[in-house]
């Protein structure tokens, strides 16, 4: 890959990172607002949206931490995005792993913790707690699961991962080699998303909206961009694990958008967890269908 | 003489100069040139081995036909670095204003070159009687350090020394089993005559081995002692400790038991009674637990300094899990890890020190919102929990990946989670940490605090700019690593400057570090110039339900942190390790005033009586 | 040769001849029992010379022939021990500026008693010098006047004494019943077939019990912490430190003449493993100084008996290292608490008054305790090695003495913490006067030295324990004498 392509995919994958997560938001409402048996917004709202946020008079900032972590936040994400192959573009995929990508993520969520704290909101401060904590829950079947597939794989490379599926066609795919793993990927993903419900870390009517609270303007903004590309990175890695990549455009965005649509189907018909309850769930159902599922991929290795 | 002496030289006269002069002011100064020349000697020793090659020392002697000497290769020069490092960079900590407030740094100075001198002979030895003196040289030096406040303090090395003096115990045991077998007390042959040990007495030495160093690097269940003795140590020795003293406990287990020959015969080793585990699953799940458990023991922390500690017993059992793996990757990332840990833990406790000495507390509950106050220093923490956490850009990321990434290809998953289950946990953990102390609501005693003098700002700056500019590129320390693990004998990790190559997954750190940096400067763009010009609020500018905030109700949340995950785990952590402790003490108490009083007697002639009586009646029975 | 005569008689003749110097020539007295001490010292270490260049030497003392005269056997085990009493006699003579003709006294009838006892190759000649020995320790430790105390431990130990030397005795006259002579040496020779069985065993239990009140051996040492809790400090390092040892050195030739390959060996393991245990976990409970370093003494002389419990030439090369380590350590040791008394917990701080004593007490204690590279540590791996290598029951034993010296640690520990590290601003503590702390400063030169060399000094105990095993030797070198009697 020389320079020319490589200088491409640094600025292309981002930007339509970005712009597959608004329809992903766009979706998103317009699923929930189906199930309320509403209109939904219009198409272009998560435009509308960001712009009128960035668009505000009143831009108030907490201190030189709350802004960095905003572009922390951003940055994160971007870079995330650049890591993760989709069809035509690799990216450097090539030079980091799945792994790598794993802890990656957690650096945009380090950077909005910052930022929060910085606000000295004490509701903002439990809700990055909430977070934390169910990040952790969330965190050790997700880990489970990666590393079955791994194993299952033979590697961590994402380009590889793709590759194998694609060799046979359906038979192939993570979905049907690890049925399993993939069950417990799907759980742990829907926590990921922070939709209900493992929404503990904004709980709006208990800790007023959590690390929220103090955000507004453009930092209300750029999370909104966050949830996009969070959208859009949550539903990729899934599709590349298990569903197999794409190899083109056509075939590869239906599937992420079929991973998104189940969660955020979900999501509208439930309530919210306690802390607790969130935890002990996460530690239970994913955590054992995933080690059933390692064990089935161990005993084949 | 060669350089070897050269070095032991340098550092036995920096003792003494520091016994003699150490009251003077510039002793500080003093202490860090001196272990600077050190670190010179040290560099021209780097060419003098290779591979199995050491360099040795002028200075050995006999006794019974037995021969002790001394000399450094790889692994010795790979932990020496470390130490000298740590101890310069801790030093020029508290030559400045740290030291003059100090009540006694004479003693501390002298204690940490004591250290020094101690850590160097053990890291030099090379038969089984010089590893002996050495760590028992090592084991009161560090009393020596940690005991010198008095009090508390006292009381923690009090407590540690009799777990060193039990671990000194069981290793001298171990090494004259081995002579009574081998008849010989040399490393080369006992590694000659690892395969063919008998099965029984090869557990035997292993536990033995296992449990004297594992009481230094506190692997459980030997680790309660650590964390306060540790903590309660003064700042710069406290960072020093934390930084490398745990470690030599691993050194002396790679030396003796974790080379090839070592970890071969470990692998075949089963368990007399569970003949499915052998003695690597066991050590592999040891540390699996060690990095677990006191992970989140520190997340149920409230002082600053504990917490840290705790994590060092953590990462502690994190080494040992590459290092027992096995695979040259593994052992690359343990090695790795020991290096990276010793630069973020050392710019960690350093910055909780000055944050002690500006705010004159470590409890994260009385803390808070320093961040405007003491930004250096919360740069300083901030690199360094993302370092201690493992997340990109710093080196702690790419050791623990290597050691991720052995545990994936040895194929072994469940321990890959355990380990990541205590790097989560520690990510929860050194969150609470910055945010209690920097983060959140300023209070009003605080209002007018200093920034850290630079004296002690510049020591940890350096510290965490070694941890990013090793985390950027790896290679650098890799080549390090190398030569330690040359001289332990496996295959090297072929490496680049950026990182690894492998067919199952690469790592190219200058590649993300680049990216990440490209990332955050698009996102700083977006944010900088989109939108209007922001403007910055008072803290007590909040929301707040309807009420407004100010100096008598600035609401901060510290106490209680993870209250969910607490009404959860919190249970689980029942102090078990500790029972057992107290209890063999009230027993050893118990026996103490038994046979005390069994000597107040006032008719002595019957005991006299009744033995004879008793031994007669053995003898007649036969 | 008259060495070996002189060695006896001397200290004798001084012994009586002293009240006499003291009534007419009073300046001339006050040299007079040093001068004894220092000439037996000379010849000792002629003597000592003369064995490194032709072997150990027997000696049929006036000439008489055996069976009725007594053959008496040179060699470097017995003169170490010697040597050591002389030494250190001699150096805690100095500094004692308050000389009393009766303390003088005994004490020389207990150097030339303990000399002729280590020399002696008979078993009864054994004993006769015991008694003097015992009785010159029961006069010794009631010396400390208006200090009814001591009357009352010096009393308790003599009771205890006399019935040990009674039990000595009687274990003597079951040995002649058994074989019919008293000369070690033909013992030597008859003991396989004669000495092994149940009366044989018995016998050695009887005399291990009387030997063991000086030696302080489980069960008969219960006197010791009373005595070192009220007798002067110099009587106690003389008990403590050397006499213990002779007792001790009396027993292992009992063993390796008489008993070598029975199971006598166990009788020791059995006293000398619960006599460790007993005393080291007792030493820390007890809080009073004396008491702590009685307690200790038991316990290292327990250790000792551990080591020479272990049949062969290993073994012996740990007891004798262990027992001379002692030796030196100890005294020293003593010599520092005779100011300092009472509590442990009232030296708080000692070291800003008395810096040197600290610092003497401080390493002497990491000797004990068994840090290296003090010798202490030397001598504790040569008895692992020796426990080791022997296997089965000893391993048991080396456990216990990994647990004892934790318990070590954590006693010793404690006091030194006191030393250095005052809590509280208490009162100084007395400062040792100088004419005690040249004593301790002198041993612990002594213990550096010994740190210095322990190479050579290591092989130097090796060759030692090499002929103190030599059964052969010796009873080559003496039947002929009691041969040719006949």
């Amino acid at each position: 890959m020389n320079t020319g392509e490589l200088l491409l995919e640094l600025v292309l994958m981002p930007l339509v990172a970005f712009l597959v997560g608004l329809l992903l938001v766009l979706m998103m409402r317009k699923v929930r607002a189906k199930i309320e048996r509403r209109v939904g917004p219009p198409f272009f709202q998560p435009v509308y949206d960001i712009v009128k946020l960035y668009a505000k008079k009143t831009q108030i900032s907490h201190g030189y931490m709350h802004d960095v972590a905003m572009m922390m936040l951003l940055g994160g994400y971007i870079a995330s995005e650049i890591f993760l192959p989709v069809p035509g573009m690799d990216g450097v995929a090539h030079q980091a792993d799945l792994l790598t990508l794993m802890y990656l993520l957690m650096v945009p969520m380090l950077g909005m913790a910052m930022g929060v704290g910085q606000t000295a909101n004490p509701n903002g401060s439990i809700g990055i707690s909430r977070a934390l904590t169910s990040m952790l829950a969330y965190d050790i079947p997700f880990v489970i699961v990666v590393a079955g597939a791994a194993i299952h794989y033979g590697t961590t490379s994402l380009p590889t991962i793709i590759e194998i599926q694609q060799q046979q066609g359906l038979q192939s795919w993570g979905l049907t080699t690890m049925p399993l793993l993939a069950l417990a990927g799907l759980m742990t993903m829907h926590a990921m998303l922070g939709k209900e419900p493992f929404e503990l870390y904004v709980a709006p009517a208990e800790i007023a909206t959590g690390p929220m609270v103090e955000m507004s303007g453009k930092y209300m903004g750029t999370l909104f961009v966050m949830q996009c590309f969070q959208l859009y990175t949550v539903g990729v890695l899934y599709t590349t694990l298990f569903l197999g990549g794409g190899l083109n455009w056509l075939t590869f965005l239906p599937k992420v958008f079929a991973v998104v649509l189940i969660a955020v189907s979900i999501t509208n018909v439930y309530g919210r967890y306690r802390t607790e309850d969130a935890v002990r769930w996460l530690w239970k159902w994913p955590v054992m269908i995933a080690l059933a599922g390692l064990a089935l991929v161990m005993s084949n290795v | 003489m060669t350089t070897l002496d050269f070095l032991f030289l340098l550092s036995l006269s920096t003792v003494l100069i520091l016994l003699l002069f150490g009251r003077r002011p510039m002793a500080g100064w003093f202490a860090v040139a001196a272990y600077a020349m050190q670190l010179i000697m040290l560099l021209a020793i780097w060419k003098g081995f290779s591979g199995d090659i050491s360099v040795p020392s002028s200075f050995h002697f006999m006794i019974q036909g037995h021969q002790l000497h001394w000399g450094m290769n790889g692994l010795g020069w790979f932990f020496a670095l470390i130490t000298i490092i740590a101890a310069m960079l801790t030093s020029a900590f508290s030559a400045g204003e740290w030291g003059q407030q100090q009540k006694n740094m004479h003693l501390q100075h002298v204690a940490m070159a004591v250290n020094v001198f101690a850590m160097l002979l053990l890291l030099s030895s090379m038969d089984f009687l010089s590893l002996f003196i050495g760590w028992e040289l090592v084991s009161w030096a560090a009393y020596l350090m940690m005991t010198q406040r008095g009090g508390k303090a006292a009381d923690a090395a009090f407590r540690y020394l009799l777990y060193a003096m039990a671990g000194a115990m069981m290793l001298l045991t171990a090494i004259v089993l081995i002579n009574v077998r081998i008849h010989s007390f040399q490393f080369e042959a006992f590694w000659d005559a690892l395969p063919v040990l008998p099965s029984a007495l090869l557990w035997t030495i292993s536990l033995l081995f296992v449990g004297a160093f594992g009481i230094k690097m506190a692997l459980l269940p030997f680790h309660l002692w650590q964390a306060t003795a540790y903590s309660e140590t003064p700042g710069a020795g406290a960072a020093f400790l934390n930084a490398i003293a745990a470690r030599m406990g691993l050194f002396a287990l790679l030396i003796v038991l974790l080379k090839p020959i070592g970890m071969e015969r470990l692998q075949i080793l089963a368990m007399p009674l569970f003949a499915f585990i052998d003695a690597q699953s066991l050590l592999l799940w040891l540390a699996a637990l060690t990095a677990i458990i006191p992970t989140f023991i520190a997340l149920q922390q409230t002082d600053a300094r504990l917490l840290l500690t705790w994590h060092g017993i953590g990462q502690g059992g994190f080494m040992l899990l590459g290092l027992a793996v096995g695979t040259p990757m593994g052992i690359a990332g343990g090695l790795l890890h020991i290096l990276n840990y010793a630069s973020y833990q050392a710019a960690l406790f350093l910055a909780v020190t000055a944050v002690i000495y500006r705010a004159g507390t470590a409890d994260l509950d009385r803390l808070g919102g320093l961040i405007t106050r003491m930004p250096w220093t919360f740069i300083v923490l901030l690199m360094g929990i993302i370092g201690l956490a493992g997340l990109p850009p710093m080196n702690g990321f790419v050791s623990k990946w290597l050691i991720y990434k052995s545990l994936m290809d040895a194929n072994m998953p469940m321990l890959l989670v355990a380990a990541s289950i205590s790097t989560l946990g520690t990510i929860l953990s050194v969150y609470k940490l910055i945010h209690n102390i920097f983060l959140g609501q300023l209070r009003k005693a605080h209002f007018t605090l200093k920034e850290a003098p630079l004296s002690m700002i510049a020591p940890m700056l350096i510290l965490v700019l070694i941890a990013f500019v090793t985390g950027a590129m790896p290679g650098l320390a890799l080549t390090i690593v190398d030569a330690a693990q040359a001289a332990l004998g496996y295959d090297l990790l072929p490496h680049h400057l950026g990182g690894i190559t492998w067919p199952s997954g690469s790592l190219n750190m200058l590649w993300v570090t680049g990216i990440l940096f490209y990332g955050i400067g698009i996102g700083a763009v977006i944010f900088l110039f989109l939108g209007n010009k922001r403007h910055v609020t008072h803290q007590w500018d909040n929301y707040a339900g309807g009420h407004f905030l100010s100096a008598k109700t600035p609401y901060q949340y510290s106490h209680n942190f993870y209250p969910g995950l607490m009404r959860i785990i919190g249970g689980w952590f029942g102090q078990q390790v500790l029972n057992i402790e107290m209890g063999l003490r009230h027993f050893a108490k118990l026996l103490s005033e038994v046979f005390y009083d069994s000597y107040q007697v006032v008719y002595a002639s019957l005991y006299l009586v009744a033995a004879l009586v008793v031994t007669l009646a053995l003898i007649v029975k036969g | 040769m008259i060495g070996p005569v002189l060695l006896i008689a001397l200290p004798f003749l001084g012994a009586f001849l002293l009240p006499l110097v003291y009534q007419h020539y009073l300046r001339a007295a006050y040299w007079a029992a040093p001068m004894v001490v220092i000439t037996n010292l000379i010849i000792a270490l002629a003597l000592w010379f003369g064995v490194s260049m032709v072997g150990p030497q027997s000696l049929l003392m006036g000439g008489f022939a055996a069976p009725l005269g007594i053959t008496y056997y040179i060699d470097h085990l017995a003169l170490l021990f010697i040597i050591l009493l002389l030494a250190g006699s001699l150096s805690l003579w100095l500094g004692a500026w308050h000389r009393r003709l009766q303390e003088e006294m005994l004490t020389l009838l207990l150097i030339g008693s303990g000399t002729g006892m280590a020399l002696s190759g008979d078993l009864f000649n054994i004993y006769v010098f015991f008694e003097i020995m015992a009785v010159a320790s029961y006069g010794l430790t009631a010396s400390r006047r208006h200090c009814g105390q001591s009357f009352a431990a010096s009393l308790r130990f003599l009771i205890v004494g006399a019935l040990g030397s009674s039990m000595l005795l009687l274990g003597i006259a079951l040995i002649y019943a058994l074989t019919g002579t008293l000369n070690l040496s033909h013992l030597a020779v008859l003991a396989p077939e004669l000495l092994h069985g149940t009366t044989g065993l018995a016998a050695f239990a009887f005399m291990l019990i009387g030997l063991g009140v000086k030696a302080e051996l489980f069960a008969v040492n219960t006197w010791v912490p009373e005595v070192y809790a009220h007798a002067p400090i110099r009587v106690i390092a003389l008990l403590g430190g050397f006499v213990s040892k002779l007792a001790m050195l009396i027993i292992v030739r009992l063993l390796l003449l008489l008993y070598a390959g029975s199971d006598a060996y166990l009788i020791l393991l059995g006293f000398g493993a619960l006599g460790l245990l007993t005393a080291e976990f007792a030493a820390l409970h007890a809080t009073d100084l004396r008491r702590i370093l009685a307690y200790s003494s038991m316990g290292q002389l327990g250790l000792i008996a551990i080591a020479f419990s272990i049949p062969g030439e290993a073994g012996l090369i740990a007891g004798v290292a262990l027992a001379a380590h002692h030796a030196v350590a100890k005294p020293a040791l003593f010599l520092l608490i005779e100011n300092w008394g009472g509590h442990w917990q009232k030296l708080s701080g000692a070291v800003k008054v008395a810096p040197l004593a600290s610092v003497i007490f401080l390493i002497m204690t990491l000797s004990l305790i068994g840090v290296p590279p003090l010798p202490g540590f030397w001598a504790k791996l040569l008895l692992f090695q020796a426990g080791l290598t022997a296997g089965g029951i000893f391993n048991w034993a080396i456990v216990l003495i990994v647990l004892t010296t934790l318990i070590e640690t954590a006693y010793w520990l404690r006091i030194n913490r006191q030393l250095f590290q005052s809590e509280n601003n208490q009162p100084p503590v007395n400062i040792p006067p100088d004419r005690e702390l040249w004593p301790a400063a002198l041993l612990l030169v002594l213990l550096l030295l010994i740190s210095l060399n322990i190479g050579t000094i290591s092989d130097e105990l090796t060759q030692m324990a090499y002929h103190a095993n030599d059964t052969e030797t010796y009873i080559k070198h003496t039947l002929p004498m009691w041969q040719t009697g006949e």
